[in-house]
């Protein structure tokens, strides 16, 4: 009985694809402080190999076309940091500038607030304080929270301009041979289906991340000529920030509209008008990204339920933090094309197995 | 006395390159690279995939999802449907080239039916290749529409002796 519920594909299907899940989970929780360089190395690579292959074929030797176009790539990034650099340290001075109003304004308003319930519900000044007072104290910490992250994604800046170069030149050069002899472990009869399910998954990270990557761009480009028109300062900043939150789904557009709002707050005077110009560049982005981007760039690269991807996303986060948000659908979708692949390659052999028991019965 | 003229050196950097030579020639003998030049070829070559087989080891199933043409260094293979023996194949030869085409299952059982060395030339490389090279490409499409056309043509005359 059990012998026969083992041998069934689905439970087969199940076991192997849970120790491939385990495997994968030991390595990402082995990587986790590693993991957004290994990320953007990925990505680096997945662009810049086809340059290095080129360059290959006309004979030139892995490790000088590896560094060959990693050098050409520091040199262009040089570039673009040193004419994007001052417009983004001025923006980023400024808004520092902005943060210590943005905060006056916010605990102003918090403070009015609790006046007017206070009044409202006629609370004596100690009642009121007291309820208030652990608010104050946790905005405060935050705060002091939020300068130490700013602190420490200096420092981690610092640790990814040195290790994403190291890796992706290691990628370049050694990725493909590592992956062949990985998969050319396999045994005999399961060595196809690895690489077909290889080729699966890697095709459509492709898709997915060629995807995201350009409607990464063109949202930053709208939220920044949006923020622009409005005339909210640092405009350049905040778009590329909306962009790169936009690669969170469903939640990234709503955590994209919090600095906005927050620098709309804070302007003196104070108009209304601004705030609501914030919301509705972010939402016009949205309206533009959902009607003509996603359809045109995206399409169906990641055919996921909603339900999955939020659920995905809100556990990914946990794990992993913001990284885990952006990567969690990437994925589960790979999750889905290695259960999917497997299920195939092991139902049909089952379907063969019972001809040949079909065959044997009517021979015999 | 040039070291890398010395019988250690060769075996130890020549090996896989005369491997590479000997399999992009038979690859040229068949009539899937026909008009295609060494040097393309041999890049292909470079990336496929060498398979040891034992005597009696299934290569594949029908039914099994397949995505490679499999071309024969040593040994030999036979191609079977259920009991009967449709092909007996040796080297240089190649078989299992439908599923570079379509995405199907196989249509027959393949057994080593010795100790045998097969190259695996999979679709998701010939797509890769023929995006970097699709002039090649395109002759390697013509070419294995040929061969289907002419298996195609030889299953018809066979039906047709059966039928009269």
């Amino acid at each position: 009985m059990l012998l026969k519920f083992i041998s069934l594909p689905i439970t087969r299907t199940v076991l192997l694809f849970s120790l491939i899940m385990l495997v994968f989970s030991f390595f990402a929780a082995l990587l986790a402080p590693l993991l957004i360089p290994i990320i953007i190395s990925f990505a680096l690579y997945a662009m810049l190999e086809p340059i290095s292959g080129a360059l290959e074929r006309q004979g030139m030797s892995s490790t000088s076309s590896s560094l060959t176009v990693l050098l050409v790539l520091l040199a262009f990034s040089a570039l673009a940091i040193s004419l994007l650099m001052p417009h983004l340290s001025t923006q980023l001075a400024e808004l520092q500038t902005q943060l210590p109003s943005v905060w006056k304004t916010l605990i102003g308003f918090a403070k009015e607030t609790s006046q007017f319930f206070a009044s409202s519900m006629k609370l004596d000044a100690e009642t009121s304080n007291s309820m208030t007072q652990p608010l104050f104290d946790k905005a405060n910490e935050l705060s002091k929270d939020i300068l130490i992250t700013g602190s420490n994604l200096i420092i981690e800046f610092s640790v990814l301009v040195i290790l994403v170069p190291i890796f992706t030149f290691f990628l370049i050069r050694d990725y493909r041979g590592f992956r062949n002899y990985l998969l050319d472990a396999l045994p005999n009869n399961s060595f196809e289906l690895g690489w077909i399910i290889y080729h699966r998954v890697t095709h459509q990270l492709q898709e997915y991340i060629r995807g995201i990557m350009i409607q990464s761009g063109i949202m930053s480009v709208i939220t920044s000529l949006g923020f622009f028109i409005i005339g909210l300062d640092s405009y350049i900043l905040l778009g590329i920030i909306a962009g790169i939150l936009n690669l969170i789904p469903y939640v990234g557009p709503l955590l994209a509209m919090v600095l906005p709002i927050l620098l709309a707050l804070a302007h003196t005077p104070l108009e209304p008008w601004i705030v609501g110009a914030a919301v509705g560049v972010i939402a016009m982005a949205q309206i533009i990204d959902n009607v003509i981007v996603v359809p045109a760039v995206i399409a169906n690269a990641v055919n996921l339920h909603p339900v999955i991807v939020i659920v995905g996303i809100i556990i990914f986060g946990n794990l992993f933090g913001f990284i885990g948000m952006i990567v969690a659908i990437p994925a589960i979708s790979t999750a889905n094309i290695i259960f999917r692949g497997l299920l195939q390659g092991l139902r049909t052999r089952k379907i063969e197995t019972n001809e040949n028991n079909a065959d044997q019965l009517i021979g015999s | 006395m040039d070291k890398t003229n010395h019988p250690f050196w060769h075996n130890l950097f020549h090996r896989k390159a005369d491997r590479i030579h000997e399999v992009t020639e038979l690859w040229l003998a068949t009539p899937l690279f026909e008009k295609i030049s060494y040097n393309r070829c041999r890049e292909l070559v470079s990336n496929m995939h060498p398979r040891a087989y034992k005597a009696n080891e299934k290569v594949f199933n029908a039914g099994d999802i397949g995505e490679s043409v499999v071309l024969i260094r040593h040994g030999k293979v036979e191609i079977r449907a259920g009991d009967k023996i449709l092909a007996e194949l040796t080297a240089g030869d190649f078989f299992g080239e439908i599923a570079l085409v379509i995405d199907e299952p196989r249509t027959a059982n393949a057994i080593a039916t010795e100790d045998s060395e097969l190259i695996f030339f999979l679709r998701s490389d010939l797509e890769e290749w023929i995006q970097r090279s699709p002039k090649d490409g395109a002759l390697f499409m013509l070419n294995i529409s040929r061969v289907l056309a002419a298996r195609l043509k030889h299953t018809n005359l066979l039906l047709s002796l059966q039928t009269n």
